[in-house]
């Protein structure tokens, strides 16, 4: 396994349910092993497993995919 | 004291056409969440609306106003005069060039509160961090970006021409300052920006001479159309040396003397003012594009993929300081949104193929897609027609006829892949081969498209029927 940590900006989210709407999206991606999510800074902390999926497939994932209105962006990795 | 650096979800060197592009794109899809930095200096907007696109084709439409009544092209129509003041028609051109940077990009940005405006050059620190220079060549901020998109566009160069500083020149950055016209030019250069702003020049009374290293003009179109412009132009009075090397520039009692080397030997050209339009250079020079990783061509250009992506992560570029075959406005603003797209995961590609580009000379010029020798170097062979407009009724009524339409298609299905027109609305009319190209329609599906009769739209229509008919045995209308 190739443990990655990567960061996120998560745009659009502006409640508790926003949050876990995001974090179960994510969580629910082959690879990703924990999600941490935080409405305040609107940042998401996600730990992955290289070997099964790139950082930029979080970007793709269906909670960031239209008509879902949550958007991220890769701010480190 | 040391700046604190401040943190932004996107930085973005540059403030013109594609940095504009980039940055509202960038708010829409975060809904204004996205923290933007906007990096630059020199007026908002960049080349396009202050020194490019939009002060030219005022100058032009302008000089036409001028010139077309005095040169009527209707039976019955005869000479007149118009009274004009070129030293007002400048206020006019610089005031409207300032009316339409407060209401396109000062008045916008403004409205996007999640964008920050910093005065000054940046430099790459590293990878994420950007340092701001002031013009006292001071820091005068850092900051850091989670993406980072370098369009810091293009600069006119000149040559290394000997005498050319000392004899002084003008650019199509400073030609703007004009207040009165002079009495003749030369301009060395025969690209888009030598014919356009010459033509205007001519237009309005200047003796205008252009001097060209190349024995062709635009040589980005057909060798029909260069040869028609410059035979048009020719006809309007504007003089050409092609295949011409200036070797020297020095001052003369009354302007400049520009010595030209040509199939004659050395020959001089006089001019009471001279224009340098040779070609444009990166502004990337001072961006420390090492520190970051970013890998450029020779001639300084960002190399990019189709995403826009750069040789080093979370970098993206766009606009005319990326390396790439044609430098548009049009164009810039596309990458700036290519470029966004791809930061939020999409995979988006700029589609440089149905890429359309224009010179506005009247009359103007336009392309998209392939020429005949490009498709044939490419693919062995290739069909293609070359419509006059002399066979087109609305030209011929107007009595512009000197015009051009040539389509190639692909020989193998008849699909259009390239389309290039000499035409006096030639720029608006170039839209529907852009269609054709990026839709891979083939002549038929033009063909059978309706078009307007009697407009220039319907000499696509009849250059693509030449394809399946001898044109001169068609009457009006056959479908």
């Amino acid at each position: 396994m190739d443990k990655k940590n990567v960061k996120l900006r998560i745009y659009g989210m502006t409640c508790d349910d926003c949050v876990a709407t995001v974090t179960r999206g994510l969580k629910e991606q082959d690879g990703v092993l924990d999600v941490k999510v935080s409405l305040k800074e609107g940042v998401g902390d996600v730990m992955l497993d290289g070997e099964k999926v790139k950082p930029e497939d979080l970007l793709k994932n269906r909670v960031f995919s239209k008509p879902s209105h949550y958007k991220a962006i890769i701010t480190d990795q | 004291m040391k700046n604190e650096i401040q943190k932004f979800d996107l930085v973005i060197l540059g403030r013109g056409a594609a940095a504009f592009s980039a940055a509202i794109k960038a708010s829409e899809m975060s809904d204004g969440g996205m923290t933007i930095a906007m990096v630059g200096t020199g007026p908002l907007g960049g080349t396009c609306v202050n020194v490019g696109c939009v002060p030219s084709k005022y100058l032009l439409e302008a000089s036409h106003a001028v010139f077309n009544p005095s040169h009527p092209r209707m039976l019955g129509i005869f000479e007149t005069s118009v009274k004009h003041d070129f030293s007002e028609v400048m206020n006019g051109l610089r005031s409207y060039v300032a009316h339409a940077r407060d209401a396109k990009y000062a008045q916008v940005i403004e409205s996007y509160s999640n964008v920050k405006l910093f005065n000054g050059l940046g430099k790459f620190v590293d990878r994420k961090t950007v340092m701001i220079v002031g013009q006292d060549g001071k820091e005068s901020a850092t900051v850091l970006g989670s993406n980072i998109l370098i369009a810091t566009g293009s600069s006119p160069t000149a040559p290394p021409i000997e005498g050319l500083s000392d004899a002084g020149f003008l650019t199509s950055d400073t030609i703007w300052n004009l207040e009165d016209l002079p009495g003749s030019f030369a301009i060395i250069g025969g690209g888009a920006i030598g014919l356009e702003i010459g033509q205007a020049l001519l237009h309005f009374g200047s003796k205008v001479t252009i001097i060209e290293a190349l024995d062709s003009l635009l040589p980005q179109t057909e060798p029909e159309i260069g040869y028609a412009l410059r035979a048009g132009l020719e006809k309007e009075g504007m003089k050409f040396y092609l295949r011409a090397r200036v070797s020297r520039v020095s001052k003369s009692a009354n302007g400049k003397s520009i010595h030209i080397i040509t199939h004659n030997g050395e020959e001089i050209v006089e001019a009471d003012e001279l224009i340098v339009a040779t070609g444009r250079k990166a502004n990337t020079e001072f961006l420390n594009l090492a520190a970051a990783g970013v890998d450029t061509d020779p001639r300084g250009l960002v190399l990019t993929a189709n995403t826009m992506k750069t040789s080093a992560p979370g970098i993206y570029s766009a606009g005319d300081c990326v390396s790439k075959k044609l430098f548009l406005e049009t164009l810039a603003a596309r990458e700036g949104v290519v470029a966004v797209s791809n930061m939020f995961g999409e995979d988006m590609k700029i589609d440089y193929d149905s890429a359309t580009w224009a010179v506005f000379t009247n009359p103007q010029v336009a392309g998209v897609g392939m020429t005949e020798n490009e498709f044939s170097k490419k693919n062995g062979s290739c069909s293609c027609r070359v419509f006059s407009l002399e066979n087109l009724t609305k030209a011929s009524i107007i009595g512009e006829t000197e015009g051009i339409i040539k389509i190639t298609v692909d020989p193998k299905d008849n699909r259009i892949v390239g389309m290039h027109i000499m035409a006096p609305n030639a720029t608006d009319i170039i839209t529907e081969g852009a269609y054709a190209v990026k839709n891979r329609y083939t002549i038929d599906d033009v063909i059978a498209t309706s078009h307007i009769f009697p407009s220039f739209s319907e000499g696509i229509k009849l250059a693509s029927q030449s394809f399946i008919r001898d044109m001169s045995k068609m009457a009006c209308c056959v479908e």
